[in-house]
């Protein structure tokens, strides 16, 4: 009788671990598939109501720390108060954050709503959100969302994520016009009037340039942000690129671009911290007066302001980075969003979350409460830019879109071009060996999403 | 007589079964998917032979890097654990004042978790305002005041020493129970023979300790070749790829959607623990053997 039961629960136990390990992707995919099928089937019967969601329940929210605000946790506060859904922020570190929510995301088993950044190829390529994400089309805000901006959260006319953050900021080299004053400095519109201001301003004992590489993202905008002045320098790059018949490794203005930035590190520009600087701290260590320029956005003088020292938004003027002597306005409609995972057990509810943000009182509130938010990418909003902020757009009439949105699978190797960059400051690298390895990392993606300009 | 004490053939069935399900089978499957070309970007999964591993092996790529990176943390920490543990232990196995307080104080960066320790190291290494930076500065040694976890050159090594702080309670425990399980009376002999203390301890304490050393040897090597959380927690791999290790190579892959190269990098780990595995069991026989 021991001797049956022996082999019966081994049997048991055999079967069901079988069943337990081959769980094949073709299996993983149905189940995401049927997950999908009944996002679509939620989506279908109408925009969520409190009354269908129940009260006592927690919705999850990963995020990039650099993505999230107080004063959007104060309006989770309020969202509780009003709805009884408690919101979890899992903040994340941003150098962390991509690769955790693309594993957490592959391994099935992310959190209800996830922050993630917008681009019509990126959102296809690394986050896959007809399958990963919940259609957002039929929500009441949807309509509100700027065209532009609803534009790259979209796939075949299907919006799948809501805007965090202003995408009329650029980002560009914010500076502390009162150093620029006392020196005697112009804002420059040649790398090498750039660097003749840094030196004027290393001579005066302050570091020219506040820059963060410990955080993976920041020291990066300094060579995909210049896009349109690499399409000016080399008419048709883009289009080439995207159609895989030319490579980062072939463009010599490219290769200039990285060779300025090293200059600008080995010539002492940065400092001697900036791989341990974070950008949390660039506002600070700004108004302290120790650093005279940061790449950052046009809200970045208010979050100087709201330190509390001396120097005031007014203080802190703007000019395009000028490497490769560029004088095109960088603009890029894509930011950071909120996505609804397909996956999740509470979509109506992290859609009342989504609905709740995007009222029209709540988004005034984002945009009066949060510093570098000027505006936000939605209908009914007022925005709050500053004469020094209207003169910095206004010197700048041509406009061009950013590398990372007009060229497929650049984006989600940002942190991976991050430590490339790092490698080639660091002399571990050439720009061209970077080229290469963005150029790799490129037709790696492309291959995997069997694109056919690559296959071909 | 001996062939009625021994139990029956089938009762290894049981658990002949679970170690096939649990640890062979899912090896065995993960080893088949690095010949294919399984990603997050596509449903279909194709065969694509050696293609996976020729990437891994190619001198174009960084994991050869990620490769040596591992193999120098494991023989460092390895020996470094053994040899400041085994000191520890021995000094920890005097009668001394407050010998429990002593150990538990050594044995405490054991029980926190390394996620924790990466976050506290990374706040003590910080070049800048860190504690360890601020003190050499304080006492006039500015010039060590170095960029511990941000100059390639150096990072690996501040992560392997935090890593050998971290370890060194565990394994001196170990060897405490070791020298402890070691007859005085050896001892008492040898210094009534007028044996010197390093004397002692190189003809007794050592080569009784032998099979405890194995053992510890086993672990850390093992735990060295897994490395992954340390480095994730204070590095990430970073700076450019100067800390990369085949663990968190295989993260990245993992979270790049390349499920295939990921597996693949973790076939060859596998194959590279099964033939220190194959060898560390051959060196413990033989000392069973010889015992």
């Amino acid at each position: 009788m021991k001797r049956f039961i022996l082999v019966a629960l081994s049997a048991i136990m055999l079967v069901s671990s079988v069943a337990c390990s081959t769980s094949t992707p073709e299996a993983t995919t149905k189940a995401a598939a049927d997950s999908t099928t009944g996002a679509a089937a939620a989506t279908t019967a109408a925009a969520a109501t409190t009354e269908s969601v129940k009260q006592d329940i927690t919705i999850t929210y990963m995020v990039s720390q650099d993505q999230l605000q107080d004063a959007e946790i104060a309006l989770g506060e309020k969202f509780t108060a009003e709805t009884g859904i408690k919101v979890d922020y899992q903040v994340i570190p941003s150098d962390q954050y991509v690769n955790l929510l693309t594993t957490k995301i592959n391994a099935g088993e992310c959190a209800d709503i996830f922050s993630s950044q917008g681009g019509q190829f990126d959102i296809v390529s690394q986050l896959n959100v007809e399958k990963n994400a919940v259609d957002l089309s039929g929500e009441s805000w949807s309509a509100t969302v700027d065209p532009l901006a609803a534009a790259e959260l979209s796939v075949n006319g299907k919006l799948y994520g809501q805007p965090i953050q202003d995408v009329s900021s650029v980002w560009a080299i914010a500076y502390n016009t009162k150093i620029f004053a006392a020196n005697n400095i112009q804002i420059p519109t040649t790398f090498d009037e750039f660097k003749a201001a840094c030196e004027t301003i290393k001579a005066a004992g302050i570091t020219p340039v506040y820059e963060c590489v410990s955080d993976g993202w920041h020291h990066v905008l300094w060579f995909p942000e210049m896009g349109a002045a690499y399409e000016a320098a080399e008419p048709g790059l883009i289009d080439n690129l995207n159609s895989n018949k030319t490579t980062f490794a072939a463009s010599p203005i490219m290769k200039q671009s990285l060779d300025q930035i090293k200059e600008m590190v080995d010539n002492g520009y940065w400092g001697e911290d900036y791989m341990s600087n974070a950008y949390a701290d660039a506002a600070k260590n700004f108004a302290s007066g120790d650093f005279a320029m940061v790449v950052a956005n046009q809200g970045f003088g208010a979050e100087v302001e709201a330190i509390g020292g001396e120097l005031k938004a007014s203080d802190v003027g703007y000019f395009v980075i000028p490497l490769v002597d560029n004088q095109i306005l960088n603009v890029n409609p894509v930011g950071p969003s909120r996505f609804i995972y397909s996956g999740s057990k509470n979509i109506d509810a992290a859609k009342l979350y989504l609905a709740y943000i995007a009222k029209a009182e709540n988004l005034q509130y984002l945009i009066d409460n949060v510093s570098k938010n000027n505006t936000l990418p939605f209908s009914g909003v007022q925005d709050k830019y500053s004469d020094i902020i209207k003169t910095f757009y206004s010197t700048y009439p041509t406009h061009g879109t950013v590398l990372q949105t007009t060229v497929k699978y650049v984006n989600p190797q940002w942190m991976e071009i991050g430590k490339e960059m790092t490698a080639l400051i660091l002399g571990d690298e050439t720009s061209d060996d970077v080229l290469k390895n963005i150029d790799k990392n490129r037709a790696d993606q492309a291959a995997a999403a069997k694109d056919p300009s690559w296959n071909t | 007589m001996i062939e009625k004490k021994s139990y029956p053939i089938y009762f290894i069935f049981g658990a002949l079964v679970l170690y096939v399900v649990l640890c062979v089978i899912p090896g065995l499957i993960g080893v088949g998917y690095s010949f294919t070309d399984w990603s997050s970007y596509s449903d279909e999964i194709n065969f694509v032979g050696f293609k996976n591993f020729e990437t891994i092996f190619s001198p174009d790529e960084n994991y050869l890097r990620y490769l040596t990176n591992t193999l120098l943390f494991t023989v460092f920490t390895t020996f470094c654990k053994t040899v400041i543990g085994l000191g520890l232990a021995v000094l920890l196995t005097k009668k001394i004042r407050g010998l429990n307080i002593h150990r538990a104080i050594m044995y405490m960066p054991a029980v926190i978790s390394t996620l924790i320790v990466g976050m506290i190291f990374k706040s003590i290494l910080n070049p800048q305002a860190g504690l360890l930076n601020e003190f050499l500065r304080s006492v006039g040694l500015g010039s060590f005041a170095l960029k511990w976890l941000t100059n390639s050159k150096i990072a690996f090594w501040s992560v392997m020493a935090v890593d050998i702080w971290k370890g060194i309670g565990y394994i001196m425990t170990i060897f405490i129970a070791g020298i402890l399980a070691i007859s005085p009376s050896y001892n008492e002999a040898a210094e009534i023979d007028g044996a010197s203390a390093w004397q002692r301890f190189t003809s007794i304490t050592l080569p009784l300790l032998m099979p405890t050393l194995v053992v510890t040897t086993v672990l850390n090597v093992l735990y060295g070749l897994k490395v992954f959380d340390i480095v994730y927690a204070l590095t990430n791999g970073g700076p450019g790829y100067a800390t990369e290790v085949l663990y968190t190579g295989v993260y990245k892959e993992f979270s790049l959607g390349r499920f295939a190269v990921g597996t693949s990098l973790s076939s060859v780990m596998f194959v590279f623990m099964l033939i220190v595995g194959f060898f560390m069991i051959k060196i413990m026989t033989r000392e069973e053997v010889e015992e």
